[in-house]
């Protein structure tokens, strides 16, 4: 345990308020967005389910599905566990703390109104990207108060080394920076409309720069800072080893930007741009399973903790799924394999695979851990948090088996033509015979759905009527140098024996 | 056996632990059978009733191709089985279970995917419609054995069992994407029958 | 060398100025190596015989696809596959997209794709077809949309101001041409101009398929 020395005159807390209410909208975002999710699933079985209403429209409504859940839920998690953390990994409270507030209400404003832009039609059709020019401004200004916030927390530390889950959101940050920023060039006609710089061709290969690492740095990057700095959190180990995560850290940087064009396969862009990024896709693959195994093996020490954690168990599933995604990927970017896969829901299925299975499972796991202690009381029901778990996982399978089924079966069907060359097969036809997919698939959303209300129960009764248990960093005075250290901050050690952080539960 | 094995599998799961090699003896002469009626009852399903892919009509593939499709099915169910085997003995250091033999693990995976090798009946009516139904719930029955089973099987605890049954999982899903994307590369090299009608 | 790679690694982990900047100099290569040199590259933005500039009309029935959101289901990009070409027609070739603003080849069909969609069917069809699909086709799942048969194309924006903004990033549009729009749209529902773009998608190409 650390002290206080004495000449403190003010007492110094972690900033974990804007935390905590970041962690309310990501769980809210996560019930809205995948509720739009399943509601958009029916309408691919019952198109009469938009009730003639343009604003239900399926056109409409989907980005409103991708915009909320990327942005509502992903984003608001990004950042409460990026405060939670930076503070902790620094041993200062957050830099700015107002402008973190404003950061947190601003953001939940763009995406709230986003979202209703959506409705009205106000779109750039570029994924990821769709909403117009006053919307990408704003957000442009909130992404530049939430670099404030974090990278003056770290330019404040008192530990000497920057900790590897703040490379990865700190990652997060720069790069989404360059990429929304270039992306969304356009010349504005009026409030709600602007057309795109780029044109054509060069606006697809701009696109997919983008898109892709948009999924890149904010679903994949981002989220590793998560993993690095709950899973050794949770499992009480440091990270089994963390030069491999290091040097990751920079093939992953590197290579995962190159990879985009594997959007543009066969389509009208030059062909040595299509297969640059088919290889650099491929050699992808390592970066991320580095990451993984790290944290297989991390876990794997910590096995004791799953008997009371719920969390732990919803980390292991996330990293297996973040293997399947992350080798489904490049797998998908080999040309032979794309030829059939493009345009179908096999991407569809793709993508859940990393979203259910790797982001929403790791944000759930890091909840499940994070809000107890926040709170200074146990889980409200760690029952109800297993049953989640065994509802995430039969979820986000039938989600993806039903979707590599519909896509192969599109992808297949399209392509197939008799000796003579005539097709076989009227697109009416193949589209009619996914029916069933599409039914599977419904139901593997409301079950996954399901599990996401029971975890927002959970945590809103965990979070119910209590304050936040305020914590301080710790502060020791190196008797040499005069400065403030954590003693605990070894290189590639725990981070861990905050002043009062040891919850009562599962410590 | 069979009876055992889909009746009471904690029982036989038991006995495996044990070393039970008269138990181990059963599976394992199980395993032959359990390998072979997916390939076969898809043979008799597609002669007798088509592919059914719900886009137009069944398709009817001559004998040669229905026999290829058999004997491939067959490698991959082979080719998984084993190495999901090895992959696990691999994984088992890692979670201080390196005491199970080959053999009870073996024995172990063939009780596990029994529910899923007798759910395979459906392809005697290849729709895939029907087969889905059919299959999703032995999936979950399997995967169900398989968290409930590999602590047992390999002395560990549940908690370790908990993690290496996700990492195999995990192994499993890897396996059957690169099985997708290998067949989808090659056929759409023209390596695969063609889906005319 | 690994000397080298553990000191540089301890001063980036002890300098945040220093690792921003790492990170964003590490992340800048590939967008400079792949992305910018399409900028610059003629083919794939210069107008030639196969490209259409948009008509007054035609741009608002692009703005209408937009604004509904018609490319989360269809693409406009038919690709080099004998499959494809045989489905809709000669494949996409990139200087016909150097008027999109977005581009709109998609990236899902969950309906079938649109870039060879022109002159296909009626304009009767058309209307139809999207005030209710499945009164032409039985099995579709695409929703209907009815409201653009009530709304009005002048509703949707300054055709004049779009016009002069594209002009702007270097659509020939003449002073003529952008005088006449406001006078083309009067009278007309978003259905016709949306009807007007999809006759004319895929039309531009002049040379034959091989």
């Amino acid at each position: 345990m650390t002290e206080k020395p004495n000449n403190i005159s003010s007492r110094e807390v972690y900033h974990d308020g804007v935390v905590k209410r970041l962690v309310q909208f990501a769980i809210l975002w996560a019930v809205l967005g995948m509720a739009v999710g399943v509601y958009i699933a029916a309408e691919l079985i019952w198109p009469g389910l938009d009730f003639g209403q343009y604003w239900l429209s399926f056109g409409r409504i989907r980005p409103l599905h991708t915009n909320g859940i990327i942005f509502g839920f992903g984003v608001s998690a990004l950042m409460a566990t990026a405060f939670y953390s930076v503070q902790r990994t620094s041993n200062v409270p957050l830099f700015a703390p107002r402008l973190a507030w404003i950061t947190c209400y601003g953001w939940q404003v763009v995406v709230l109104f986003g979202g209703l832009s959506l409705l009205a039609g106000w779109t750039s059709t570029k994924e990821y990207a769709e909403l117009e020019w006053p919307f990408d401004i704003a957000i442009t200004i909130l992404w530049v108060c939430f670099a404030i916030v974090f990278f003056g927390t770290i330019a404040n530390r008192r530990i000497k080394a920057i900790y590897v889950s703040n490379w990865f959101y700190g990652g997060l940050i720069i790069v989404i920076a360059m990429l929304h920023i270039v992306n969304n060039l356009a010349l504005p006609v009026s409030y709600n409309k602007s057309y795109s710089l780029y044109a054509g061709a060069q606006d697809a290969i701009v696109q997919w720069w983008y898109g892709h690492n948009a999924v890149g740095f904010l679903l994949t990057g981002g989220f590793l800072g998560m993993l690095y700095y709950f899973l050794p959190k949770q499992a009480n180990q440091p990270i089994w080893s963390y030069r491999l995560s290091v040097v990751s850290f920079w093939a992953f940087t590197y290579t995962y930007i190159w990879a985009g064009p594997h959007h543009l396969h066969y389509n009208s862009i030059p062909e040595w741009v299509q297969s640059l990024g088919m290889v650099m896709s491929l050699i992808l693959l390592a970066p991320s399973w580095a990451t993984m195994i790290n944290g297989i093996m991390t876990v794997s020490k910590a096995w004791e903790k799953l008997t009371v954690d719920p969390a732990m168990k919803f980390i292991v599933l996330a990293l297996a799924f973040y293997g399947l995604a992350t080798f489904e990927g490049p797998m998908m970017a080999i040309r032979s394999v794309n030829i059939v896969s493009h345009f179908t829901d096999w991407t569809i299925g793709h993508v859940h695979s990393g979203a259910l299975g790797w982001n929403a499972m790791i944000t759930y796991g890091t909840f499940y851990f994070m809000v107890p202690r926040m709170m200074g009381r146990p889980l409200y029901s760690v029952k109800l948090a297993n049953i989640h778990f065994w509802l995430a996982l039969a979820g986000t399978m039938l989600y993806i088996l039903a979707m590599w089924g519909a896509g192969v079966s599109q992808g297949l069907l399209w392509l197939s033509i008799d000796e003579i060359g005539e097709l076989n097969y009227s697109f009416t036809d193949i589209m009619a015979s996914m029916v069933p997919y599409y039914g599977l698939r419904l139901v593997g959303g409301l079950i996954f759905l399901a599990g996401t209300v029971l975890m927002a129960y959970n945590l809103l009764r965990t979070m119910y009527g209590l304050h936040t248990v305020t914590v301080s960093p710790p502060e020791v005075i190196d008797e040499v140098k005069g400065t403030a250290y954590n003693p605990n901050a070894v290189m590639g050690g725990p981070i861990a024996g905050e002043a009062g952080q040891q919850a009562p539960a599962a410590g | 056996m069979l009876l055992a094995v889909l009746h009471t599998p904690g029982k036989v799961f038991r006995e495996i632990s044990a070393g039970n090699s008269q138990v181990i003896g059963a599976v394992q002469r199980l395993t032959f059978l359990l390998l072979l009626l997916p390939p076969v009852f898809i043979w008799v399903g597609s002669t007798l009733f088509g592919w059914r892919l719900g886009a137009a009509e069944p398709l009817y593939f001559d004998n040669t191709t229905r026999i290829i499709v058999s004997f491939l099915y067959l490698d991959a169910l082979i080719f998984g089985y084993v190495t999901t085997v090895f992959i696990a003995r691999w994984m088992a250091v890692t979670y201080g279970a390196s005491s199970a033999s080959t053999e009870s693990l073996f024995a172990f995976f063939t009780v596990v995917c029994a529910p899923l090798s007798i759910a395979t009946v459906a392809h005697l009516y290849p729709s895939i419609f029907f087969n889905v139904l059919v299959l999703i719930p032995s999936i979950i029955w399997s995967i169900n054995l398989l968290y409930r089973g590999l602590p047992v099987v390999m002395n560990i605890p549940p908690e370790r069992g908990m993690l290496m049954s996700s990492s195999l999982v995990g192994w499993l899903l890897v396996a059957f994407v690169s099985l997708l994307g290998l067949t989808m590369g090659l056929w759409a090299n023209g390596l695969g029958p063609n889906l005319g009608v | 060398m690994k000397y080298h790679g553990v000191t540089l690694h301890r001063k980036l982990e002890n300098n945040i100025g220093l690792l921003i900047f790492g990170i964003l100099f590490v992340s800048a290569i590939g967008g400079l190596v792949q992305v910018l040199p399409s900028i610059f590259q003629d083919s794939l933005r210069l107008a030639t015989e196969n490209s259409h500039l948009y008509t007054a009309v035609e741009l608002t029935g692009r703005d209408v696809y937009i604004k509904e959101g018609c490319h989360v289901c269809h693409s406009q990009q038919v690709r080099p596959l004998l499959a494809e070409v045989e489905r809709y027609g000669p494949y996409s070739r990139a200087d016909e997209f150097v008027y999109d603003r977005p581009f709109m080849w998609g990236s899902k069909r969950t309906g079938p794709d649109l870039h060879r969609l022109g002159g296909k069917y009626s304009d009767d069809w058309h209307r139809v077809h999207l005030i209710n699909p499945r009164s032409v086709v039985v099995n579709s799942i695409m929703p209907a949309y009815p409201w653009l048969a009530e709304w009005e194309a002048v509703d949707l924006g300054d055709i004049q101001a779009k016009m002069r903004t594209l002009r702007k990033l270097g659509h020939p549009y003449t002073e003529e041409a952008i005088e006449a729009a406001p006078g083309q749209l009067e009278g007309m529902t978003q259905l016709d101009a949306l009807v007007a773009y999809l006759q004319i998608l895929g039309t531009g190409l002049v040379e034959e398929s091989p």
